[in-house]
């Protein structure tokens, strides 16, 4: 027998996970399906994220008016505990599913883990004491950050590879089964997946940690929240005060059960933990007697084997933090003027943008020409993941501002769309070595047709020349007006040379500052 | 009909069974004339011209599925000039559906992302309404044609273009930076897949190649707003020109070269209508074309 009322509480958190989590995706995938017009609430989910409150106010000495927001699931922590954890994260819920779904034997028994539930704090201080130090490591490991980054360049391209190789009828196919996906196919083509596949710079590298992340629920149950997440060990911090106590009363028989579905293999009645506990009520649900209770209780000195971190270790992080901030700070980039990569319109300046820029890649999913990739190492060791520009894959689109409206922490500064028109990104630049119109001799005039700005920032001018057969030929050839290029990069995207582009969009005259001091 | 016509008719019909390629090359010679209509409505003119030609029901026969191939090509609205009007693919649809065809299909290969443009120009929400099928394009539907032409021999086509029985093409009239213009038989580069670009190498001759080498039944060209500088792609409305015309033919060289005209420019000085004229793709002396004008 299981007790009903902890079935039903249970109930209600599935829903409330399984409802964010959708809420989460459809405010993420409605930000990059393509419509030109503004959707303003993509992201929001950033605005609850206290973590990222915390290191941006660090970073920048500003506080982000928005993220104030953050303050709400915060001071609901007091009450409820980890709630947020359990009820809201959508990688949690993800997380949990897994765990769900991996789950063996029920007679099995897991062990708290203490000196690995440690090392959540100890990530926690290191990326502290990196923001303090003007690094921002946070991305890498915050939730929302980490799965909207994921599903941007890895999980949504690969589901809509997927979905259209199995669900497109071939050809004339006329079978039951082409029929019957046809509706499906049709409804998914309309409302989810993009005619034209999307790419990434660095599927295995995001995808891949990802699925690490996922498959490791298969040893621990949450994985990812026990042991990684920065934002459950500030939650867990918090809840060390928080009023929400499970007690065990004179039913418990001692039996155990409420220990086989705790998310962090713990239990009310054996080494219960208010920091990790994330209130998921499944030992309520799984109690046979009744026997634990809700308690709303002010916090006692001694509640209950808290998590000891230790002054060595915990040490050791923050200089491991302040190491993980000053080592990318003195590699040879930022001397240079010199940098090889442009960065969204409205970026700004190159060191506040890293304060800054989260990683998340929201900007990456919202542009509908996928001209917005993640850096691996191209911006510098302390770059990777920002966003940077790939003429190969995409490029600006004249009428849109997504990627401003999009940027939970304004490292892409809003810009109106007249206001992006103006914005310089970079400026093309024709390669003569290369250039049908200089090289071989071919008339082309590509990027001129495709240059959006309606002076034209590529023009022509018709000279005569010999070809490589000697022949004198009239030639249209190409030069950009440097003052009107906005280094949109049609230019490079549209280029039909085989190898190597004829024209580049480069970072030349870029109306950020680049600057690392 | 009249029992003349009939009699002309026939014969070229019958004939043209016997002698392959007897009948493309005859229907240049014996074309329809050129209509030209000015009026304030885009919709009116549109149902005027194809009137004045002679009805839809010439062009399209009962059960015919329909291709429209407007110039969706670019992310810009009606008022900028760089796509064609909706109006005038929406009256386009309602004939071809009231003469009897069986399905009508509106689709472009556009430069710009697809989704936007076809949302942006207003075609596919007109197109829908109005009763058509609005297709994106897909690369795997892409095959190899074979033009025959001297600058493009072979290239990949949208096999959704061959397996129509008609196909409308329905361009606007703007400025283009290396062909000078861009009307109807330049429009037929929105057929093509594959590395379109490495075609402006010999555009002159790719333009005449492509149009000689893929049939159209009709050309309606929009001329109602014309882009008269930076296309052509455009964006400045004050490049932007009301001209209120719309030029309808059989034959797609005499469209552009009406088109020409009413751009205010001579057909003589673009390579592409030379290089069509020596194809014999019609005529390209305004005096002799059979030009019908109607302002209402």
């Amino acid at each position: 027998m299981k007790t009903r009322s902890g079935k039903k509480i249970q109930r209600v958190r599935i829903i409330a996970q399984i409802f964010f989590t959708f809420l989460f995706f459809y405010l993420l995938l409605h930000s990059g399906y393509s419509r030109v017009e503004s959707f303003n609430y993509t992201e929001y989910f950033f605005y609850f994220d206290p973590l990222l409150l915390v290191t941006n106010f660090l970073a920048i000495g500003k506080i982000i008016p928005l993220f104030l927001l953050s303050l709400i699931p915060l001071f609901l922590t007091i009450f409820l505990g980890r709630f947020f954890c359990g009820w809201v994260c959508p990688f949690g819920a993800i997380n949990q599913f897994f765990s769900w779904i991996f789950r063996r034997s029920k007679k099995e028994k897991r062990e708290v883990d203490k000196k690995l539930l440690k090392f959540k704090y100890l990530v926690l201080a290191a990326v502290l004491m990196a923001a303090v130090m003007g690094t921002h490591l946070v991305g890498w490991l915050d939730p929302f950050s980490l799965l909207t980054r994921s599903t941007a360049t890895s999980v949504n391209p690969a589901l809509n590879y997927i979905a259209h190789q199995t669900l497109k009828p071939g050809a004339g196919d006329t079978g039951i089964i082409a029929k019957g996906l046809k509706p499906a196919y049709n409804f998914a083509k309309k409302n989810i997946l993009t005619n034209k596949q999307r790419v990434s710079s660095q599927p295995f590298v995001i995808g891949g940690i990802l699925i690490f992340l996922l498959v490791m629920n298969l040893y621990k149950r949450r994985f990812f929240c026990n042991y990684l997440c920065p934002l459950g060990a500030l939650y867990g911090l918090v809840s060390r005060v928080s009023l929400f106590n499970l007690k065990t009363n004179s039913n418990c028989i001692s039996c155990s059960a409420c220990s086989k579905n705790c998310t962090y293999n713990g239990s009310p009645y054996n080494d219960y933990m208010k920091s990790e506990c994330m209130t998921c009520f499944n030992c309520t649900s799984d109690c046979p007697k009744d026997a634990i209770d809700v308690r709303i209780e002010l916090p006692k000195k001694a509640n209950r084997t808290p998590i000891d971190i230790g002054k060595r270790i915990l040490i050791g992080s923050l200089v491991s933090g302040v190491a993980a901030a000053a080592l990318p700070k003195i590699v040879i980039q930022n001397r240079s003027r010199l940098h090889g990569f442009t960065r969204p319109p409205g970026s700004i300046k190159e060191k506040e943008f890293l304060a800054k820029c989260i990683r998340c890649g929201q900007c990456m999913q919202a542009c509908p020409t996928n001209f917005i990739q993640p850096a691996l190492l191209e911006a510098g060791p302390e770059g990777i993941w920002t966003p940077i520009l790939n003429a190969q894959t995409g490029y600006c689109e004249y009428e849109c501002n997504k990627c401003t409206q999009v940027c939970p922490t304004k490292a892409i500064e809003l810009l109106t769309l007249p206001g992006k028109k103006e914005f310089k990104i970079g400026t093309a630049v024709v390669d003569r070595s290369r250039c049908y119109t200089y090289a071989d001799g071919y008339n082309c005039a590509v990027c001129e047709e495709h240059c959006p700005v309606p002076q034209k920032a590529i023009r022509f001018n018709e000279v005569e020349r010999s070809n490589f057969k000697g022949k004198m030929v009239k030639v249209k050839r190409i030069y950009v007006v440097p003052e009107l290029c906005i280094g949109c990069g049609i230019c490079e995207n549209v280029c039909p040379r085989g190898d190597a582009p004829g024209i580049l969009n480069t970072a030349e005259e870029e109306a950020r500052e680049f600057s690392y001091y | 009909m009249k029992r003349r016509e009939f009699i002309v008719q026939s014969t070229i019909a019958t004939s043209s069974l016997l002698i392959p390629g007897f009948m493309d090359k005859l229907s240049y010679a014996a074309s329809l004339p050129v209509v030209k209509i000015e009026g304030e409505s885009p919709y009116t003119i549109t149902n005027k011209a194809i009137e004045t030609l002679g009805g839809m029901g010439k062009i399209i026969s009962k059960q015919d599925i329909v291709m429209i191939k407007p110039n969706i090509g670019w992310n810009r609205s009606v008022e900028q000039a760089a796509t064609t009007n909706p109006e005038v693919i929406k009256a386009l649809i309602e004939m071809a559906l009231n003469a009897g065809a069986k399905k009508v299909i509106v689709m472009d290969n556009p430069c710009h992302k697809a989704e936007d443009t076809y949302k942006r120009s207003g075609i596919e929400e007109a197109a829908k309404k109005a009763g058509a099928e609005v297709r994106y394009t897909d690369e795997n539907r892409l095959v190899t044609h074979n033009f025959k032409g001297e600058s493009l021999k072979q290239w990949p086509v949208f096999k959704d273009f061959l397996e129509v029985d008609k196909v409308i093409n329905v361009p606007i009239l703007k400025h283009h930076g290396s062909a000078g213009l861009t009307i109807a038989m330049k429009n037929l580069y929105g057929i093509l897949g594959g590395n379109r670009g490495k075609l402006h190498r010999d555009m002159g001759m790719g333009i005449a190649d492509l149009a000689y080498g893929f049939k159209t039944h009709l050309t309606v060209v929009d001329a109602y707003r014309i882009l008269k500088n930076n296309g052509p792609i455009g964006g400045r409305l004050s490049d932007v020109e009301l001209k209120k015309t719309i030029i309808a033919s059989t034959n797609i060289l005499e469209a552009d070269v009406v088109a020409i005209s009413v751009f205010g420019l001579n057909p003589a000085n673009f390579e592409f209508i030379q290089a069509a004229a020596e194809k014999n793709m019609g005529n390209t002396d305004l005096s002799k074309i059979n030009l019908k004008s109607l302002k209402i």
